[in-house]
């Protein structure tokens, strides 16, 4: 059973849905998940399980195991937060200052209480530390206010800043502990601060995990906290072990039971036997970039033209391309979030249309240049998404030349801005849909790699973004998101082109293994038995 | 300094080249030369050949066109399935040939011109021009060839141009250094004196004793080399580097196979298209090489 085809059942379905359930039925007989090691596959990219400079997604699934954050998210939505260390939080009427109210039974692993102090240490040494995601908390200040009170204040209003503390970044830490092994809050404490790696050998936490032990190049174990504040996890030992790709498919589809994989592509989830289930959700756009100097490209400059090769899109196709959980984009921001196009607002191909525009601008015989990194991404090739898209191009007389370029040229030549239309992926930094007008309102950083500066944009682009900005709660944002996103869909020089999903397998005995977009692509200590 | 496999073929040959110029097409006619593999692989290139000529009749679909559906394994319709994008594969590995074929012989051709006039201006000059172009010759076979390729090609950018340019680049010290040690026997040979006395120009004596009578191991090695080119070439744009998509190239269409192994059928076929067609050529240059050479061919067999 699959819950991604769920609503695609067919007859066949329903056989297999039957037999999966009788096999649960005999699963559940024999054993008793309490006791029991859940096996994770996933190919490593982690370089440290310290809160305070984890970036990397293995160390990201690790840590939110193993701590808490003061707000989170349940599942696979990531348009809802839920309470976690914080059991309610609001934001101030001028928008600058959120306060958050601690829950008074959360221990740490010790027995300690989890107190505002911790929160504060953790989140100030995240913030002076410097690391990758430190930038995420640049501009925000914290403060506690007796034991139970978190202030977070900004000097703009920053209606994100509950979705930046879900991330597992922003995990709290025993500062007693910390502090014993040389851990420090202070502002040089990129150079000062002492601990090292010794957050690879033991947790901090309060998470209903503790770190029992950590290879960076074959596995990390995690064992139940026996101290967990929480409900305890339904499985008492993870196993996150280091499988490539390749061999994630085989060890999942041989698997007996209580395992899950993550690295899976959308086209390999695709031919999996239907025994075992896929989550996935669509949270990464595609998207051309055309750039809008006359002095780079004539071509690709003319409003017209934008909009004749936004009308050869075949979302359908492509999103087929992207396989199981993609979908075509109605807009720039991913299903995934809060603030996306409806899926009935997905646009159709109008490839008469589209020779319509270009007849009446004037535009024959068009020849384009399209530069893309020859890479892989998330199992699928680059190039044969772009060709798809050359492909639909050509039918509407729009000639496109297909530049593969390696990765770091092409990072170099896009921010060098003469390329006339490029292709890329794109995912948020954190799951907040108004984070994309940071770099794609005109005049912003994407924007101006792509000659989409202020002057030439158009007016209703710039009120559109404007009107984003304006809104100081989360609520309004995603509101003003969608306004937002019709308008970028009329002028602006980006055209989405589909999202792909991440993608999480598991045995048909586990429930809750959700991916979720929200940074730690899944919730250990949601997986259960059935 | 390394020994090269076209050292032995010009040392070994060079005395026999005398005059006479190339016996090849005059001795092929007796039977040591038709051995089976031979004739074989003789067959298998001649069949690529015709394939590579009338592509656009033989070829059951566009290579460049959607004509089914995704990924399809071997069927009726589709004898080698469907790739990602549901293009048919069979259709692209023979346009495919239409790449690596031609392309491959404009590199060893290229090689054999640019090697060619390096190696006699080399071997009959002599000296410093000796000096400094067997040095420059060490120099590019110092690295190891399919880097260094890469290393051009990823410089200027893929394209089927590059890509020719940079396997060109590698490999035109082979020939240089073939011609020149042929040269260096012919030109002490009596007739290449007796002409130079007779106050035969340079530039006559050259093109009229030298080239005809050095010519032939460059030549053996140039076939054995064609398998080379193809396999380099295909190299080059499994790395992303050759030929722009959608071209249809043996290469990049192993590369996109390779993502998920599972579709077997898009890989396996252009590779073995690359296998028959680069062992094809080997093993016709083996031919060739031992039969303007008995010694090695005896050692082989012994």
């Amino acid at each position: 059973m699959r819950s991604l085809t769920a609503k695609l059942a067919v007859p066949a379905g329903a056989v297999a849905l039957t037999l999966a359930l009788a096999g649960c039925a005999g699963g559940n007989s024999t054993s008793n998940a309490g006791d029991q090691t859940l096996t994770v596959d996933t190919s490593f990219v982690v370089k440290t399980l310290d809160p305070g400079t984890v970036y990397e997604q293995t160390g990201n699934i690790a840590v939110h195991a193993l701590y808490d954050t003061l707000v989170t998210y349940e599942g696979s939505d990531v348009t809802t937060l839920q309470p976690e260390l914080a059991e309610s939080w609001e934001q101030s009427s001028d928008g600058t200052t959120w306060t958050f109210t601690l829950r008074d039974d959360a221990v740490f692993s010790d027995g300690a209480a989890v107190t505002a102090e911790d929160a504060v240490f953790s989140l100030n040494r995240l913030k002076n530390l410097q690391g990758s995601a430190s930038q995420t908390v640049q501009g925000l200040d914290f403060a506690a206010e007796g034991d139970d009170t978190v202030v977070v204040t900004s000097e703009t209003p920053n209606p994100d800043v509950p979705v930046i503390l879900a991330m597992p970044a922003a995990s709290v830490l025993n500062s007693a502990e910390a502090k014993k092994l040389g851990a420090t809050d202070a502002e040089d404490a990129a150079t000062s601060d002492q601990i090292g790696t010794q957050l690879d050998t033991a947790s901090l936490g309060s998470g209903p995990y503790v770190l029992k032990s950590y290879d960076p190049s074959t596995k990390i174990v995690l064992t139940a906290n026996p101290k967990y504040w929480g409900e305890q996890p339904a499985y008492s030992r993870v196993v996150i072990q280091n499988v490539d790709v390749q061999n994630q498919k085989l060890t999942i589809s041989k698997a007996k039971g209580d395992e899950i994989a993550l690295d899976l592509s959308g086209p390999q989830a695709a031919e999996l036997s239907d025994d075992l289930q896929v989550s996935g959700v669509a949270d990464t756009s595609y998207f051309l970039s055309l750039n809008q100097d006359p002095a780079v490209s004539a071509v690709t400059s003319n409003p017209a033209f934008v909009k004749a090769l936004r009308l050869t899109v075949d979302g359908e196709g492509l999103a087929k391309l992207f396989g199981e959980g993609a979908t075509p984009a109605a807009g720039l921001v991913p299903p995934a979030f809060a603030g996306a196009l409806d899926e009935s607002e997905n646009p159709v191909q109008d490839l008469d249309g589209a020779k319509k525009l270009l007849a009446d601008a004037g535009l024959s015989d068009v020849k384009v240049a399209l530069v893309y990194p020859a890479i892989t991404y998330r199992g699928v090739d680059l190039g044969t998404i772009v060709t798809k898209v050359q492909q639909d191009a050509k039918k509407a007389g729009i000639e496109i030349e297909l530049t593969p370029q390696p990765i770091n040229v092409f990072l170099q030549s896009q921010s060098e801005g003469k390329n006339e239309i490029n292709f890329s992926p794109n995912s948020l930094n954190y799951p907040a849909s108004s984070s994309l007008v940071n770099n794609m309102a005109p005049g912003a950083s994407t924007s101006l790699r792509t000659g989409w500066t202020l002057e030439r944009a158009d007016q209703s682009a710039i009120d559109a973004s404007n009107a984003v900005t304006a809104e100081l709660t989360p609520e309004g944002r995603n509101e003003a998101m969608i306004e937002w996103q019709h308008v970028m869909n009329e002028v602006s020089p980006y055209i989405a082109l589909a999202n792909n999903a991440g993608i999480v397998v598991a045995t048909s005995d586990l429930t809750g293994a959700d991916y979720t977009p929200a940074g730690w692509t899944v919730d250990l200590a949601a997986i259960a038995g059935k | 300094m390394t020994i090269l496999p076209s050292d032995r073929v010009a040392v070994s040959r060079a005395s026999r080249f005398r005059r006479d110029r190339l016996r090849v097409g005059g001795s092929l006619g007796t039977g040591s030369f038709w051995r089976p593999l031979t004739v074989v692989s003789l067959g298998i290139i001649v069949l690529w050949c015709l394939l590579a000529a009338f592509a656009p009749w033989v070829a059951p679909y566009d290579p460049l066109e959607t004509v089914g559906d995704n990924l399809q394994p071997p069927s009726g319709a589709h004898w080698m399935g469907t790739d990602d994008l549901g293009r048919d594969v069979l259709s692209r590995l023979i346009w495919g040939s239409r790449l690596s074929l031609p392309l491959a012989v404009a590199i060893v051709a290229c090689s054999l011109l640019v090697g060619g006039i390096v190696g006699l201006a080399a071997g009959y000059f002599g000296k410093a021009v000796d000096n400094v172009a067997m040095r420059l010759a060490d120099l590019v076979l110092a690295f190891p060839q399919i880097i260094l390729a890469m290393a051009v090609a990823a410089a200027f950018g893929p394209s089927v141009g590059n890509a020719v340019l940079a396997l060109v680049i590698v490999s035109w010290p082979l020939y240089a250094r073939i011609i020149r040690s042929s040269v260096l026997s012919v030109r002490e040979q009596e007739y290449v004196v007796a002409g130079r006395m007779l106050g035969l120009p340079t530039l006559r004596s050259i093109v009229k004793d030298v080239i005809p009578n050095s010519a032939g191991p460059a030549l053996v090695m140039s076939t054995i080399e064609l398998g080379n080119a193809i396999l380099m070439l295909a190299a080059l744009s499994f790395l992303g580097l050759g030929p722009r998509p959608p071209a249809a190239e043996w290469g990049a269409m192993i590369a996109l196979g390779s993502q998920n192994l599972g579709n077997w059928w898009v890989s396996l076929f252009p590779g073995l298209a690359i296998l028959t067609i680069v062992m094809a050529f080997n093993l016709l240059g083996d031919a060739i090489q031992d039969h303007l050479d008995p010694r090695s061919r005896n050692a082989r067999t012994r």
